[in-house]
Parts: C-alpha cells; sequence; structure tokens
C-alpha cells in the first residue's frame, strides 16, 4: 500500500481532493459529515504534498516524473513535481486551515446545507485544480486545470445570494474567461510551430524554431502574458478582483486571494520560464515589462487601497499591490529574484490567508465593514485581531515576519540585476502598506471600544486564525526548507541561462 | 504581391480566425448588455476553436480512422479537434454559468444593461447592505 | 386522456432512444458518437418523457435524490476507473497497461476500459441535462 501510494504520489495530490468533492453532494443533509470529509480532501492534499516534498528536497528523485496511463512524454499527459510543483503543492496546504475556518460559520453566510455542500464542492475543486497546476508539464493540461479554478472561482464569488456577489462574479467570469481564450490562443500557437504541447519539448523544439518565426513567438509570448495578467490581476488589468474579492464570503476571498491568483502566476512561469526560457524573454524584452508593470501595480495599487473604506476591499487592493512584487520578481532575470519572489508568494498566500479571516471574522462579529467603524475591535476579539497584527506586520515586511524574507530577496535581486527603480517601489509599497494597514490596528486598540459585544469567533476559527498567524512568524523566523525550495526552483528555471 | 496574396489565400482560415477574435473581443469590452458580452466571449472562444483545428487539417487528407481508407491516404492530425472538444465543452459551462448570473442579476435589477445596474446599484443596496440569506 | 397518440408513440419510442444512447456511449471508442453525444440521447429520452406525460411523472421517475447521485457519482467512477490501473501497479488511468485485453480492433472490447469510462461521463452528462431541464421548466411556474 505505502509503496503504491509512494508511486503514484503526483497523481494522488490532484485527484484526492477531487474524488472527495464528488463524494459530497448526496451528502448534503449530513452537514457535519460533509465538513469532516471536506476538511479530509483537503488535509489528503496537504499530506500527500509533505510527503511529495520529503521525497523531492532528500534527492531520493527530483524531479519525479510522472506518466498519466503509462504513456511516455511527447504523447502522454507528464506531471512533473519539480522543485517548483512541490513548492506550489505546499502553498497550496493554505486551503487546510481555510477550510477549518470556514466550518461552523459558513451557513450564516451562504445560506442553507445544500448551498454549503456547494461551497464545499466548489473549494475541493478549486484545490485540486490549483495542486493539477502545480504538477502538470502539459500546456493544454493546464489550460483545463485554469478553467476548472476559473469556474469554481466564479462559483465561490457568487456563493451569496445577493446582487453585488453575482454582479462580481459575471464581471469575473467574463474577463477571466477573456484570459483563457488569450492563453489557449498562445498554445495554439506554440503548437502551431512546434508540435508539441508538452512543455519539455516544446522548449526544446522552441529554441530551434523561434529565430525563423519570431513574430509568431512574439505574440505567443504576448497572448500568455496578458491572459495569465488578466486571470492574476496584473496591474492594468485588475479591474475586477477588488469586486470579486471583496463581495464573496470571507472563507472564499481568503483562497481567491492567497491561493487562486497565485495559481496563475505559477502558470505563468512555468510558461515563461520552462517553455520560453529566459534568453527569449530577454530578446522581446519581456521581463523588463515585467518589471515596469510590476513595479507600478505596486505604487498604484497600494495607493488604491489606500482609498478605500471598507476593509475587505481595502485588503483586495492589497492583492494587487502584491501581484506586483511577484510580476516584479519574475522579471528580474536573476535566481535571488526569483527565489525572492516564489518565497514571498507563499508568504503572501499565508498572510492575505490570515488578514482576510480575520477580517471575515471581525465582519461577522461586528456588522461593520468600514475601518472607520471598527474601533476597539482589539480588546474586544483579541485573538482575531492579534492574528490581524502578525499578518499585517508580515505584509509591510517587517523582520522576524514572512513577507520581510521575500522582500529581501527582491531587493537583492533588484540590486544584483542593477536596477535602482524596482528597488524604490518595493521600498514605497512597504511604506504604503503600513499606511493602509497600521490606522485599522491602531483603531483597533487604541480607540475607545464601543458598549456591543462583540465575541471572538468559535473555536475551529480561532484554531484557524492561530495556525496561520504562527506560519507567518514560522516562515519569517526559520524559513528553511521553504526558502531552499524556492531557491531550488529558481535557480533549475533559470538554469540554462 | 502575388506571393503575400498566395499566402492569404492559403491560410484564409487563420485570417477568419484572428477577424473574429477581434469582432469577440471588441463585443466584450464595449458592450454594455450582459448578453452581447457573452456573446462577444462565444465568438471569441470560436476564433481559437478554428485556429486549433485549422492548424490539425491537410488538404485533402482523411480522417484517421484505421481500416477505412486505403493505405496511401494523408492522415489529417486528429489531436487539435479532440482537444477542441473539450474546448468547446468548456465553453459550454462557461456560457451556462454566465446565463444563470445573468438571470440573477436580472431578477435583482430588472436589467441587463451594465450602466442601468449601475445606476440601480444604490436603491437596491440600501435595503439590503447586509446580504440576506 | 389528451395527446393519446403523442403518448402511445412515446411509449414505443422513447424506450429505444434511450438504448440508443446507453450504444452511443458504449460504442464511443470505436465510432462517432461518444459519451457526451450518447448522454445528451439518454437525458433527451426523458425530456421528452417529462414533456410528453408531465413534468410530474418525470419527477416521479427521476426524482432530484437519484439525479444528484448519478451526477456526483457519475463522475467518481471515472475516477474509480482510473484507479483500476493503480491497484495493479501501473500509472493512473492506464488501460492496456493494466492487463485489460483489448480484444480484436473495432469491437467493443477493443476499447479495454474506455466504454467503463464512458458510462461514467454519460450518466452524469444526462443526469445534468436532466437536472438544468426540470430547474428551468420548474423555475417557469
Amino acid at each position: 500500500m505505502t509503496t503504491l501510494i509512494r508511486a503514484n504520489l503526483p497523481v494522488l495530490v490532484v485527484i484526492a481532493p477531487l474524488f472527495v468533492a464528488f463524494i459530497l453532494p448526496p451528502l448534503a443533509r449530513r452537514i457535519r459529515l460533509v465538513e469532516a470529509l471536506a476538511l479530509l480532501g483537503a488535509v489528503l492534499g496537504l499530506g500527500g504534498a509533505g510527503y511529495l516534498a520529503s521525497i523531492v528536497l532528500t534527492q531520493q528523485e527530483n524531479p519525479f516524473i510522472y506518466q498519466l496511463g503509462g504513456w511516455p512524454a511527447p504523447w502522454g499527459i507528464e506531471l512533473v513535481a519539480g522543485s517548483l510543483g512541490v513548492f506550489f503543492l505546499l502553498v497550496v496546504g493554505v486551503s487546510v486551515p481555510v477550510l477549518l475556518f470556514a466550518q461552523g460559520n459558513l451557513a450564516a453566510e451562504v445560506g442553507g446545507a445544500e448551498r454549503v455542500t456547494r461551497f464545499y464542492v466548489l473549494y475541493l475543486l478549486l484545490v485540486g485544480a490549483m495542486a493539477g497546476m502545480a504538477v502538470t508539464n502539459d500546456m493544454f493540461n493546464v489550460y483545463v486545470l485554469v478553467e476548472v479554478a476559473t469556474l469554481s472561482c466564479c462559483g465561490l464569488v457568487s456563493a451569496r445570494r445577493y446582487p453585488r456577489a453575482a454582479e462580481a462574479a459575471f464581471t469575473y467570469l467574463i474577463l477571466a474567461t477573456l484570459g483563457s481564450a488569450l492563453v489557449l490562443g498562445g498554445i495554439g500557437l506554440i503548437y502551431l510551430i512546434t508540435g508539441h504541447l508538452n512543455m519539455g519539448f516544446a522548449a526544446q523544439e522552441l529554441s530551434r524554431v523561434w529565430l525563423a518565426r519570431p513574430h509568431v513567438v512574439l505574440m505567443a509570448v504576448s497572448l500568455i502574458v496578458v491572459g495569465f495578467g488578466v486571470k492574476a490581476a496584473l496591474f492594468p488589468l485588475h479591474v475586477w478582483l477588488p469586486d470579486a474579492h471583496s463581495t464573496a464570503p470571507s472563507p472564499a476571498s481568503a483562497i481567491l486571494s492567497g491561493l487562486a491568483v497565485k495559481g496563475y502566476l505559477i502558470c505563468l512561469v512555468k510558461f515563461l520560464y520552462g517553455v520560453f526560457g529566459p534568453t527569449l524573454l530577454q530578446e522581446f524584452a519581456v521581463h523588463r515589462i515585467l518589471t515596469l508593470l510590476g513595479g507600478v501595480g505596486i505604487i498604484t495599487g497600494s495607493i488604491l487601497a489606500l482609498t478605500q473604506e471598507e476593509l475587505k476591499r481595502r485588503l483586495a487592493y492589497s492583492t494587487v499591490a502584491q501581484v506586483g512584487y511577484l510580476i516584479l520578481g519574475f522579471g528580474l532575470l536573476n535566481v535571488t529574484g526569483l527565489a525572492g519572489a516564489l518565497f514571498y508568494l507563499a508568504s503572501h498566500a499565508v498572510i492575505k490567508a490570515t488578514l482576510f479571516l480575520a477580517a471575515g471574522a471581525m465582519l461577522a462579529a461586528t456588522g461593520k465593514r468600514n475601518v472607520r467603524d471598527l474601533a476597539g475591535v482589539g480588546r474586544k476579539m483579541p485573538i482575531t485581531m492579534a492574528a490581524f497584527t502578525i499578518g499585517s506586520l508580515g505584509l509591510i515586511g517587517l523582520p522576524l515576519f514572512s513577507g520581510f524574507i521575500g522582500k529581501w530577496y527582491l531587493l537583492l535581486g533588484s540590486w544584483e540585476a542593477g536596477l535602482i527603480l524596482p528597488a524604490v517601489a518595493i521600498l514605497a509599497g512597504s511604506v504604503l502598506c503600513a499606511a493602509y494597514l497600521l490606522p485599522v490596528i491602531r483603531a483597533a486598540y487604541f480607540a475607545p471600544a464601543p458598549e456591543e459585544d462583540w465575541p471572538d469567533p468559535g473555536r475551529p476559527q480561532k484554531l484557524a486564525l492561530l495556525l496561520l498567524a504562527a506560519a507567518v512568524v514560522i516562515l519569517g523566523v526559520r524559513p528553511g526548507p521553504f526558502l531552499e525550495l524556492a531557491q531550488k526552483a529558481a535557480a533549475e528555471l533559470l538554469a540554462f541561462y | 504581391m502575388s506571393g503575400l496574396l498566395t499566402k492569404v489565400l492559403i491560410n484564409y482560415p487563420y485570417l477568419v480566425a484572428v477577424l473574429l477574435f477581434t469582432i469577440g473581443t471588441f463585443t466584450v469590452l464595449t458592450h454594455p448588455n450582459l448578453f452581447k458580452k457573452l456573446l462577444g466571449i462565444n465568438i471569441m472562444e470560436s476564433a481559437i476553436f478554428l485556429m486549433f483545428v485549422a492548424s490539425g487539417n491537410i488538404r485533402g487528407g482523411v480522417a484517421p480512422i484505421r481500416g477505412t481508407t486505403n493505405a496511401e491516404a494523408v492522415y489529417i492530425n486528429p489531436l487539435p479537434s479532440a482537444l477542441m472538444l473539450t474546448g468547446i465543452v468548456v465553453s459550454v459551462s462557461v456560457t451556462a454559468f454566465a446565463l444563470a448570473l445573468i438571470m440573477r442579476l436580472y431578477k435583482a435589477y430588472g436589467t441587463t444593461d451594465l450602466r442601468r445596474i449601475a445606476a440601480r446599484r444604490k436603491e437596491v443596496i440600501s435595503d439590503d447592505h447586509l446580504d440576506q440569506g | 386522456m389528451r395527446d393519446f397518440i403523442l403518448k402511445r408513440a412515446a411509449s414505443l419510442i422513447l424506450p429505444f432512444i434511450f438504448v440508443y444512447g446507453i450504444y452511443v456511449i458504449l460504442h464511443g471508442a470505436v465510432s462517432p458518437g461518444g459519451s457526451f453525444a450518447g448522454g445528451i440521447i439518454v437525458g433527451l429520452s426523458f425530456i421528452a418523457f417529462s414533456t410528453i406525460y408531465g413534468i410530474e411523472q418525470g419527477r416521479a421517475k427521476l426524482p432530484e435524490k437519484v439525479l444528484v447521485w448519478t451526477e456526483s457519482y457519475g463522475t467518481l467512477w471515472y475516477g474509480l476507473m482510473g484507479l483500476v490501473g493503480l491497484v495493479r501497479g501501473v500509472p493512473f488511468l492506464a488501460n492496456k497497461l493494466a492487463g485489460v485485453d483489448l480484444g480484436t480492433p473495432g469491437t467493443l472490447s477493443s476499447g479495454g476500459l474506455i466504454p467503463l469510462i464512458g458510462l461514467g461521463v454519460g450518466i452524469r452528462v444526462a443526469s445534468t441535462i436532466v437536472t438544468l431541464f426540470f430547474t428551468i421548466m420548474e423555475e417557469e411556474r
């Protein structure tokens, strides 16, 4: 049994959540069972990811290549769990505490048992699709997984029966489908000139033929960058994100901001470095465009966040800014910068989940959306606010919190690349981040508390918040294997450069 | 000039795809009506499907089914068509989901026009500022 | 006794439509069609039944509970068929490698596990179509 599991790990981490998702719907009447099973699905995924990581990290097998159906690479679909794949699989583990948080208070947000079950089904489909994106090495498979993720994201956004949510979900659906159509177009062009859908083979062929057809390759690069850019809320293409992420139920906001956006970014990294390769990017100056968009995104996103009154909207705009950091790191084209971006991706996944969940707990307890009305909440809801504070400090990038390490490596990376402006944008982003998050904390702790009774959330919610906050601190104090994985992944991606 | 013309004539499926794609994208981005946006998405996806399917086609080729054709026939590449079958299913599910959302929006606002929805948002929001289950 | 002819004709034709749908599903590997097309045909036989005999009769044939079960477990069946390979010690979704006898090309058995996988997908497609139909019809009233 154990050998069976070990031999099939890359596919098991993907199908475990999907299997559980399809067991759930007929059990809608027994909501406790549904909750337990959903949690089991996410935990199985994380457990598999941990096991896989231990295999890859100890170099027993790196990368762990798996051929679906036993068909070898150019013909069949290949799953590759290299450093990058394993790294993102571990990040997908954020879904476990978020799911824990969802238990119990979800019914209040989305309605009856059937709707809660549907929420869990969509959630697990999203987790499965994200795990698939981490390991797949086939371009069309990426497209299918991206669509699965998009549809489940839209379902999660529209989970609340409230017209604003349907509107946000519609905008998201239309723009995300636009994005995936662009991606599919890009994949089509690559397939046209290389004849391969497997990323490794396509990359090999591309390095040979791109000189003969530079225009087609340029078109493919731009379609894919813009396509994933729309889905990942790259700065000028972010218009759907604030509405979608702030109207969704809180666990959904946490998973959308924390994880879903990152899945598309990982796909983008796979395409940029795994298919096109750094040389080609440099030839078309794609890396400069990415750095520029990232830098502008950091500043604009942060300023927009500063102007928002509603806490969840402020956090959503902050996601736009943080995506800017990642894109900026992808464009630096050196191992330090890329490793920093990848580590920042993991740290932001944890931090944004913490912040959205804490904001959701506050919203559920107080019914107040705006930052101004949340004065004094720190003394009424100590654990929630403590988690929020730790998350905020992490996002600002204070030493000893996980955000710091990512930002530090990004700074070093831009230094290595000889660029001053990205470094300025990174630092300015931190300052602006402090400017939009610290007032929340100050009001929460130092303003007089109102008379009302605002209790901390229930036990699973508290546990989830504490787990996530602990992860923020642990990643900051001992980044150890995570940082190592990020560096290894970055080195592998830039190996031929 | 004649070289360009031959190129155009040979590659006309791709030109049609580009044209459809442009029409679709333009409709999605500029039309305020939700249905028109959805139609635009569908046109755009059809353009991509056309491009894929055209890439697998060989003029004079036959369907690659064993035993039904003579040995020297040229097979077309079935892979892009198979992929686009998946693409079509995905696009159908997106369309279905979007239609469901449009129905919900129509029930809430009484219109499918984005500008009118924006105008009516305030009145609708004011009577359920927190969501009702 | 309204629509007497329609009802008699339907009771003669619909079983054959249903069986034809199953046939198309199972022969997806060796002939045009497949689980999506076949699933739609199966679903249409139920939809035709419900339009001719009334929604209540259709609901009695396929209660919502059954639809929910078939919808999700049809998909699960696909996954379980994938596990056959896993249990035999070969990769997920393996077909011939899993020791399934593929028989002579062109016959039903030459698909190996494909007809069985298709059955799951077909059931899922059929129940989805029927669910959509019921939802829309009941919404209108």
